[in-house]
């Protein structure tokens, strides 16, 4: 630490705060002009709200705001994980996630490597753009379509029918959910995850495959030895961001996609605590609920990180 | 980091273009942060009061006491409440329909109108209650504020309307006076008023119940279906002998809405009632409700109920009946009855639907229960907020409607437009009825209020069809009125917090065990046990809650 260089030295090391910030800003002060609202953003819109986590342990009554309400310790948690439906939420949420990392988190990456195999410049621009149009339409949309093509005249059913198979209303069957759900969100989104894989396949080095040529490798080696060691950084980095939202199932298309019926296995954390504080007016509750959430996001996001430093030595930070 | 980059531009123009950049970003930020802050989603309008002194028939022929409208004041407030479905198609501010503007005109205020997103005005409405800027008025459903009304006031989130009432809402008053049973509904236990009231009239308290496709009937040569046993023989005529796939279906909101319509049969309700000795009861704790799923159960398996019954919405409803997958359903009377018999004639003349009796087990009993609501619809009622500044001027304002000038107008609209009179009753134009491009119900939308604070006129009428005529006489012959629970009573704070718990759990509970016990995923054998289970949720402390309140009621 050879402080006193440090200080006087025009440019600060990276990775270490400058001694001088009044005299780094001088310098910097466009890169700092261009910061500031960034900073905002985060502390307006994302730490400062974190306050109203408080009516999680509150009696929250809206009239006496945050600051005024009664508290009431931990019983809204003893109350959620004492409830008839802990469980079953609990396991709905993991589940779906699951199904989701394991099924449609390869599924663009998977896209993206067949398409990098494509040589017709043509076909892989329109398969592109095909499979990138349903990420543009809006959820309620699309789940719209999604109860169109389940129901029991729906396409799916013409065709189970034209072979001689029974129809039923997909969307009231407990053990079709989470297909029916994860198997619609690789449609929505593989297109768009392809993106980003294409991106760092622009990226690695021509040279590269050719060493590979000369070595003797076909397609099928330069793949496995050059193409899949250059997108896994990327690819790790975006499972830990995914893993991250393993408790956050996207509420919106379970609410739009549920009903009574398949709550079994369809209904999350996150729609649970829509039906309770929003519907029957229970914030404090319901943000118990959320809070807890939050929490084992938060713990997954660190454990994951720390997994993958060790075995590989990328990782968000 | 700190490589000098300013090479090629003017210092000036850097700044310049640093400072832009974040004004713009922070504007987006600003702009862009819109997850649930539509409050104050409103389009003010310009719907200036043109005075031309044209239409003043009502002035000067009331009391000294009375507001003269319109009202000679500079004041206006905002006012909030759900808009009507059938209004979105033409405008979505109530401001700018042509009711709205005649509003305006003879009240001589322009009220600004927010309209919460369609079909989400309870999630915003409790959104609404948490922040602290609450609009002047809130048109909406006080009976489910937890706590009721009476703690609405407590809270400081609206005002108790007594002394208000008194100095300047004589027409309320008047009407009040002369209603005793209506003037304990719309009080709280401690006699406080909260709201200005939507009032129906005799026939408006009747509007939804069992109707069947008549065509079908006459074609098998089968009458209107009395029993239990008669709706079992009919609805399987219609699935083996009209291909109907769904001969009964219902809307399912949170449960199938029968109305208690086969549940009333066996002595029961789908939910709260009162039993013959004034007793709260709940109906799915009951021996007898068993029968209703044994039956059900059996239906089902026949066929003989959707079986997409969990997921049938308004649309769904429209398509079944449309399109002759379903000859029988508990709807309403002018958005179902109505609105099907308009549409299904135009595809095919035959098509008839004709209201059937509640059903009963043996022929010549009285239903027991069915679709009977009260005069005071709490669900359309109008408080001030803590936060309204011009007291008078709201309370006049929604003391118009009472008057007989604004009763006129919330009913029929305007005179010479949408209603004529035609020997001393009120009689809607054929604009309204007889459109070419709009159903009635559209048009009523625009030309008067359908749902409102205001009191509902005795000669009104929205049926279209002398089969909706006959619907309410049929439909009013039970013995709801005994044994409805007023949706008015109201339990006290702590009670509330209470039975908001309990009911959650237990509601989805139900939901899921009704559906199971339905479709056969669970047996019927388990009902002692679903029993025990709704017993170990607290629904008895629920019961007797709820006993303590309408007791509490009746004294009032």
């Amino acid at each position: 630490m050879a402080q006193l260089k440090l200080g006087r030295s025009k440019v600060a090391h990276a990775g270490r705060l400058p001694l001088n910030i009044a005299k780094d800003i001088v310098k910097n002060k466009y890169l700092y002009i261009m910061l500031t609202p960034v900073l905002a953003y985060f502390i307006i819109f994302q730490y400062f709200p974190m306050y109203g986590a408080i009516i999680a342990f509150k009696d929250f009554n809206p009239r006496l705001g945050i600051g005024g309400s009664a508290w009431a310790g931990l019983e809204h948690f003893r109350d959620f994980f004492g409830g008839m439906y802990f469980w079953r939420v609990f396991k709905n949420t993991l589940m779906i996630s699951l199904y989701d990392l394991v099924f449609g988190f390869p599924a663009p990456l998977i896209l993206a490597l067949l398409l990098n195999e494509v040589k017709n410049a043509l076909f892989k621009r329109s398969v592109q753009t095909i499979t990138y149009l349903p990420h543009f339409i809006s959820l309620v949309i699309i789940c719209g379509m999604i109860k169109d093509f389940t129901s029991s005249d729906g396409v799916i059913n013409d065709i189970i029918a034209f072979f001689g198979g029974e129809r039923i209303t997909m969307l009231l069957e407990p053990s079709f959910f989470r297909t029916i759900f994860v198997s619609s969100n690789i449609w929505q989104h593989v297109g768009w995850g392809t993106i980003i894989y294409l991106a760092a396949l622009s990226a690695i080095d021509p040279e590269q495959y050719e060493a590979c040529k000369i070595d003797g490798g076909g397609r099928w080696k330069q793949m496995l030895n050059v193409t899949l060691p250059g997108l896994l950084p990327v690819f790790v980095i975006l499972l830990i961001l995914d893993i991250g939202r393993i408790m956050s199932v996207g509420f919106e298309k379970v609410i739009l996609l549920y009903n009574p019926t398949t709550y079994v296995t369809a209904d999350v954390i996150s729609s649970y605590v829509y039906r309770i504080g929003l519907q029957d007016f229970q914030f404090s509750f319901s943000s118990a609920v959320g809070l807890f959430n939050s929490v084992i996001n938060f713990a997954l996001v660190i454990g994951s990180n720390w997994i993958s430093r060790k075995l590989n030595n990328t990782g968000l930070w | 980091m700190a490589k000098k980059r300013n090479g090629k531009m003017h210092k000036g123009l850097q700044l310049t273009l640093g400072i832009t950049m974040v004004l713009s970003l922070l504007l987006t930020a600003c702009t862009s942060n819109g997850g649930s802050g539509n409050k104050d989603k409103t389009e003010p309008t310009q719907s200036a009061v043109s005075n031309t002194g044209g239409n003043d028939e009502s002035k000067g022929n009331e009391g000294a006491n009375k507001p003269v409208y319109p009202l000679n004041t500079k004041d206006t407030f905002s006012y909030w409440a759900p808009i009507n479905g059938n209004l979105i198609t033409f405008t979505t501010n109530l401001a700018e329909a042509p009711i709205g503007k005649a509003i305006a005109e003879a009240t001589g205020v322009k009220v600004t109108y927010i309209h919460p997103t369609d079909g989400q005005a309870e999630e915003q409405f409790n959104l609404l209650l948490a922040s602290s800027k609450l609009p002047d008025v809130l048109e909406y459903d006080w009976s489910i504020y937890p706590g009721g009304p009476e703690k609405a006031i407590a809270d400081g989130v609206i005002v108790p309307l007594n002394d208000l009432i008194d100095q300047y809402a004589p027409n309320l008053k008047k009407m009040l006076e002369a209603n005793p049973d209506l003037d304990k509904m719309v009080k709280t236990d401690s006699g406080q008023y909260y709201a200005f009231p939507m009032v129906r009239n005799s026939e408006g308290v009747v509007f939804r119940g069992p109707m069947l496709r008549k065509d079908w009937l006459d074609e098998l040569g089968l009458q209107l279906p009395v029993t239990i046993d008669d709706w079992h023989k009919v609805l399987t005529a219609f699935k083996e002998k009209k291909g109907a796939a769904a001969p009964l279906t219902a809307l399912y909101a949170n449960k199938m809405n029968l109305q208690d319509a086969f549940f009333g049969a066996y002595k029961t309700s789908h939910g709260f009632y009162i039993d013959d000795q004034g007793k709260v009861k709940y109906g799915p704790l009951d021996p007898q409700y068993k029968d209703v799923l044994t039956l059900f159960r059996q239906w089902y398996s026949e066929g003989l109920i959707d079986k997409d019954f969990p997921i049938v919405e308004r649309n769904t409803l429209d398509k079944r009946f449309l399109n002759g997958e379903s000859g029988a359903t508990v709807y309403l009377l002018g958005g179902g009855m109505g609105k099907w018999l308009e549409s299904g004639k135009a595809q095919n003349p035959d098509f008839n639907l004709a209201a059937a009796p509640y059903p009963v087990l043996k022929a010549g009993e009285k239903p027991f229960t069915g679709q009977r609501d009260f005069k005071y619809n709490p669900k359309a009622s109008a408080a001030v907020t803590t936060s309204a500044k011009d007291l008078e001027t709201i309370v006049k304002w929604l003391d118009f409607a009472f008057s007989e000038q604004g009763t006129m107008m919330y009913n029929f609209g305007v005179e010479g437009e949408s209603y004529t009179m035609d020997n001393g009753v009120p009689k809607f134009t054929d604009m309204i009825v007889k459109n070419e491009k709009y159903t009635s119900q559209q048009m009523l939308a625009q030309f008067t209020v359908p749902n409102g604070p205001f009191p509902m006129h005795e000669q009104k009428t929205t049926n279209t069809f002398p089969q909706q005529d006959e619907a309410v006489k049929v439909w009013a012959e039970t013995d709801a009125e005994k044994h409805i629970l007023p949706a008015f009573i109201t339990p006290t704070v702590d009670e509330s917090k209470k039975v908001a718990q309990t009911m959650t759990a237990i509601n989805t509970y139900l939901e899921e065990m009704f559906i199971k016990f339905l479709m056969g995923n669970e047996s019927l054998d388990k009902f002692d046990s679903f029993v025990k289970q709704l017993e170990d949720m607290g629904i008895r402390d629920v019961i007797d809650i709820y006993q303590g309140a309408l007791e509490r009621y009746n004294k009032r």
